[in-house]
């Protein structure tokens, strides 16, 4: 019996040191960069697929890329943003990241990510209950990853 | 993770480099395995103690992801970075705007 107790005792600590981790980290979105199509990536992170696209908010990616692996998109905007997305149409989890700005944070941001195929890239900004989007053609040249 | 912080003006571009796999979980070794995903998932970035930048971040990043990032500030202004991988490894960095 005694040992019956120690084991269970075991397991529910091992049950709630695994639950750490979860806790920690549950500001992290799965559902937002789980596998699925461009329209349900737009849906499972804003909420809405209807967004007008704006000369305001600017993106900026080579036309061609060699490689695929490493491409460089800047979004550049002339209003404020709350949130900024990005969205790479043809990638098994279409978004590749959300940022929240704070305080002084300017609306600008640079990375390099990953292209499956030739795809639409798109920018999404977000401002008050508003979202403009600008979206770019990349044409992949070789396959790299 | 490598940091430069430089301000021009009022605005400092804000350059950060992590060296990273960034697996993103589907991609195949030749013996035809998945190799497991491994990529980093949130970045937090504070100017002087408060928030600037909240990211959360998915598979398709590149390898050694590099950021750029702009803020309204100073010479002398402390940045923190804080980011996080999808195996809870943690990547910190500390650095003064010049």
């Amino acid at each position: 019996m005694k040992r019956r107790k120690f084991l269970g005792a075991g397991a529910a600590m091992v049950a709630s040191i695994s639950m750490i981790p979860s806790q920690l980290f549950a500001a992290w979105c799965e559902k937002c960069f789980s596998q699925s199509t461009i329209d349900n990536a737009f849906i499972n992170t804003l909420g809405t697929r209807d967004f007008a696209s704006t000369d305001k908010v600017t993106i900026v990616a080579p036309q061609a890329a060699s490689d695929s692996s490493l491409v460089t998109v800047e979004i550049i905007s002339s209003i404020k943003a709350e949130s900024l997305y990005l969205f790479v149409e043809k990638n098994i989890s279409p978004l590749v990241f959300q940022c929240n700005l704070h305080g002084s944070a300017e609306p600008y941001i640079s990375l390099n990510v990953k292209l499956k195929e030739s795809s639409l890239v798109h920018a999404v900004l977000k401002e008050g209950n508003r979202y403009y989007r600008a979206s770019v053609h990349v044409n992949v040249l070789a396959q790299a990853c | 993770m490598r940091v430069l912080a430089k301000e021009l003006n009022g605005i400092v571009l804000l350059k950060i480099i992590i060296e990273h796999p960034s697996e993103s979980g589907t991609r195949k070794d030749e013996q035809g395995n998945v190799i497991p995903a491994h990529f980093i998932r949130e970045g937090r970035v504070t100017l002087n103690g408060a928030p600037l930048f909240d990211l959360e971040l998915g598979p398709s990043v590149s390898r050694d992801p590099f950021f750029q990032l702009k803020f309204a500030g100073k010479k002398g202004d402390q940045i923190k970075l804080e980011f996080t991988d999808s195996k809870f490894q943690e990547f910190t960095a500390e650095c003064a705007v010049t």
